[in-house]
């Protein structure tokens, strides 16, 4: 009886994903249409795009490459607001995972095995992360001050406590900018395809979102968390440790923030600035089109990395699409995503409450 | 004789949610300047009926009329202006805002209209019309809620109700306060509205309404006078077969045995500057007997609740449960909360997951930290033919459940596991006459197999039906009184502080 429940909830996930990505094409060529108003040729503006996204195995890499963060990211901010924890620090948590990271790899190393280091760098800056994201749970604990407003003033902390470690202690040798030395090459994540981006990070965030399913949607942890989530007085009433549980969940999620940013500068840019792109604010998109199911958000994140590697190849191709313009074809569409998906769950709601005082308890950022 | 110009006339009605009717085919007339009740059990439709008619829900059929001229479905703003106020049952008001703020906010028509003082001058107008005092610069979250429901109402007529409908008015209000809500209502109606009250509780409706209509099961199944029929006929097209309200036939305190639960001397205040909410309260509870707490709301009784459930912690005095000191609820002790929304069910969660939400980490519904759904849908799936929970599938939500249902989704999760002690608060609040019954009968089942009941309960009739031994909350005291060998009319003196 379970299994069949178990299929037919993966088949409702199937679905949704099928949808999803025939949505995506129609959109795609929407926005390229938008496009063609101002004068570029819709039709090999498409080509590029898919063809730069996912033309080759090696463009199918980079795109697998840049989604990887935004899985992480995604994750973080998933896992949160269904528990009703209000992250939207991802950012800060991401920049903090990277720091100790490079940290881990470049001035401060233990050892010099990369069996150990590579490990090593990537469970600390998962910690960091983690830990970062404590700061916050423990002010709206102890010192009343709303998760939502903390997590967002930690991220600028964040930001200039990188800045200023990248200018210090971590600033690489014959350069006046923030940025970290170069990580050795041994140190950085093995690719399991060769001469492409599929580094191993890609497998190791895909095996967390799977994790995270089963620790959401089947165990015990997983349903306390949800029933915190939407309702904390009941929790309390049932004698959950709803304070525990929220403790515990901050530090998952910044321990995925933290983690993505580990794995991006070991497995993808090899050094560190403080400005490694706006992934933790992305991943709140990215976790909202997936549902805050993880299996949605790898499906999400996957389509946030596939549109802006596609991006990228149109903006260096021979038609020179400036970068804003590929930015406001990419803004579109995650815009008409987010409505699509906003309609089909306004649609899901109001088929399963015919009460007026239908619960309307999602969380949102 | 003339008939009276129709305020309102409904013609046809008929909406249908998953497949089930809720209306079907209902027609209504109300005539103008009268108080009109509408009657049904929970999930009768009595609010999706007037949900339609405030413009909230668009009905799949039918045709309404105001005054004569038809009025478009589904659009608030039409109803609003064609003069129809709602007051909802759960009052939408901005706890954070002053009086004035919240009913200035429903008034304005856009966002750059807003004219505190010609709104000033009509609440001013109908308080006096009504002979209210509310204070106006009072944030309304600091207000109790039948003064709350003042400004609800007050709201409503600044906003241009002509037709009033009160969704439940009484269902949260005290006997003193619902006998002013009956002049207030008789007021109106002699200054020419027409009011629209929904209630289940037959002995209000049969005091304040000319006019009835009874709905059962999304249809109409009476419209005319209320002298017409007696209670007991009403009762019985509510709900469609004889009820009987479930009474206790022997009052016996069980004084001698051991206590279940036992509080001795307890204090309860917020902080230290704010005074004493509970005054040196003792009480004990003894298996096989009702122990019923009246009061009029307010008096503590919430906070008697929270200190017993565990929700606070008293400031002072002592606890014990069978004899041991003991702050948490142990296993074998059920908790039937007044507000279930906020304490029992998580509306958003299915049946089944609710109906667990006690044993979820026992076995075999656990195994390795792992849920076993398999084992929680067995279990739910029982409780719901035990409990005659009606659903279509164990996997809705709750949120979709009509009222009574959600209650009895506690009930189950709460009763079933045989606790030696219960404690309920307002366990009918906002119940029908059959879910008040089944309710009530519950707790006396857990009575006669020896379990010690507490019953904290607005309701006096219901109490004192039930209950073996009653006490009185009154100023943060509680009194014991002599019942069974007191009258109603005593106790409610002691209620109200005399003794």
């Amino acid at each position: 009886m379970m299994i069949r429940r178990l299929f037919q909830r993966m088949c409702n996930a199937a679905t949704a994903v099928t949808l999803a990505v025939l949505v995506c094409g129609a959109v795609l060529t929407l926005a390229i249409g938008a496009a063609a108003l101002l004068g570029y040729p819709p039709l090999r503006v498409a080509v590029l795009w898919l063809h730069g996204a996912a033309g080759s195995w090696y463009a199918l890499s980079s795109s697998c490459a840049d989604a990887c963060p935004l899985l992480l990211t995604g994750l973080a901010a998933g896992v949160a607001f269904r528990a009703g924890v209000l992250n939207i620090g991802a950012q800060g948590q991401f920049l903090m995972g990277a720091l100790v990271a490079v940290a881990l790899s470049t001035r401060m190393m233990i050892c010099h095995q990369p069996v150990l280091v590579i490990p090593l760098a990537l469970i600390g800056g998962a910690l960091a992360g983690g830990m970062w994201g404590l700061i916050a749970q423990y002010l709206e604990r102890y010192r009343s001050v709303p998760v939502v407003l903390s997590t967002i003033l930690l991220n600028f902390v964040a930001l200039y406590l990188a800045e200023a470690a990248l200018q210090g202690p971590l600033q690489a040798v014959g350069t006046a900018a923030a940025q970290s030395p170069e990580i050795a090459g041994k140190y950085w994540l093995p690719l399991f395809v060769a001469y492409t981006d599929f580094h191993i990070g890609i497998i190791l965030a895909l095996v967390l979102a799977v994790l995270l399913w089963v620790l959401q949607e089947r165990t015990v942890f997983g349903f306390e968390s949800q029933v915190v989530g939407l309702n904390p007085g009941t929790a309390k009433a049932m004698r959950m440790p709803v304070t525990w549980r929220q403790f515990q969940i901050m530090f998952i999620s910044g321990g995925c923030a933290g983690l993505g940013g580990a794995i991006q500068v070991l497995g993808q840019v090899h050094f560190m600035t403080a400005h490694m792109g706006n992934y933790g604010y992305a991943g709140i998109a990215v976790a909202l089109l997936g549902r805050l199911n993880p299996l949605g958000i790898i499906f999400s994140a996957g389509f946030f990395g596939f549109l802006d590697t596609g991006a990228f190849r149109v903006e260096e191709s021979s038609l020179a699409l400036p970068h804003d313009m590929a930015n406001v074809i990419k803004a579109v569409v995650i815009l008409v995503m987010l409505v699509l998906a906003g309609i089909s769950l306004r649609r899901s709601r109001r088929v399963g409450n015919p009460g007026s005082s239908a619960p309307t308890e999602t969380p949102s950022a | 004789m003339a008939t009276p110009p129709l305020a309102l006339k409904l013609t046809g009605i008929r909406k249908i949610f998953n497949g089930i009717a809720a209306l079907d085919n209902v027609s209504l007339d109300v005539a103008a300047g009268s108080v009109h009740g509408i009657l049904g059990e929970n999930g009768a439709g009595k609010t999706t009926l007037m949900n339609i008619i405030a413009g909230l829900i668009r009905p799949d059929s039918g045709s309404m009329e105001v005054m004569g001229t038809s009025l478009p479905a589904g659009g608030v703003r039409a109803s609003r202006a064609r003069g129809i106020g709602m007051v909802h049952q759960h009052f939408k008001l901005v706890d954070n805002q002053s009086v004035l703020d919240n009913i200035v906010l429903a008034v304005s028509k856009s966002l750059w209209s807003r004219r505190p003082q010609t709104v000033l001058r009509d609440i001013e107008h109908w308080c006096h019309e009504l002979k209210w005092t509310v204070d106006l610069q009072t944030p309304v979250g600091e207000l109790g809620v039948g003064q709350q429901q003042r400004v609800e109402i007050i709201k409503a007529l600044c906003g241009g109700g002509r037709i009033l409908i009160l969704d439940e008015p009484t269902a949260a209000l005290t006997p003193a306060e619902v006998d002013e809500l009956a002049l207030a209502v008789a007021g109106l109606a002699k200054a020419g509205m027409t009011v629209l009250f929904i209630s289940h509780k037959l002995h209000e409706v049969t005091q304040m309404c000319q006019v009835i209509s009874i709905l059962r099961r999304g249809k109409l199944v009476y419209s005319g006078g209320v002298a017409d029929l007696s209670v007991e006929q009403i009762a019985e097209k509510m709900v469609g077969a004889k009820v009987d309200v479930p009474r206790l036939v022997q009052a016996q305190g069980n004084t001698k045995s051991h206590a279940l639960l036992e509080l001795e001397s307890v204090d309860y205040r917020i902080s230290k500057r704010t005074p004493l909410i509970l005054k040196q309260i003792h009480l004990r509870v003894h298996p096989g007997e009702i122990l019923g707490i009246a009061g009029v709301d307010g008096n503590g009784q919430s906070e008697l609740a929270a200190v017993i459930s565990g929700a606070v912690i008293a400031t002072a005095g002592r606890i014990m449960r069978s004899g041991a000191a003991n702050a948490d609820a142990p296993a074998g002790s059920a908790y039937i909360p007044e507000d279930r929304h906020k304490e029992a069910l998580v509306l958003a969660l299915p049946i089944v997951a609710n109906l667990l939400l006690r044993k979820y980490r026992q076995r075999p519904f656990v195994r390795w930290g792992f849920c076993r759904f398999g084992q929680w849908r067995g279990h739910a799936t029982n409780l719901v033919r035990k409990y005659d929970i009606r659903c279509r599938d164990v996997d809705d939500a709750v949120g979709t459940l009509s009222g009574g249902n959600q209650q009895k989704v506690v009930l189950a999760r709460e009763l079933s596991d045989l606790p030696e002690l219960i404690l309920a608060v307002n366990p009918t609040r906002g119940l029908d006459v059959g879910a008040t019954a089944f309710v009530l009968r519950q707790l006396l089942d857990a009575r006669t197999r020896g379990a010690g009941v507490l019953l904290i309960h607005g309701d006096l009739d219901e109490l004192l039906s039930v209950s073996d031994r009653v006490a009185v909350m009154s100023g943060g005291k509680l009194l014991e009184t002599p019942w069974p060998h007191s009258t109603p009319e005593q106790i409610g003196r002691m209620m109200l502080g005399g003794a």
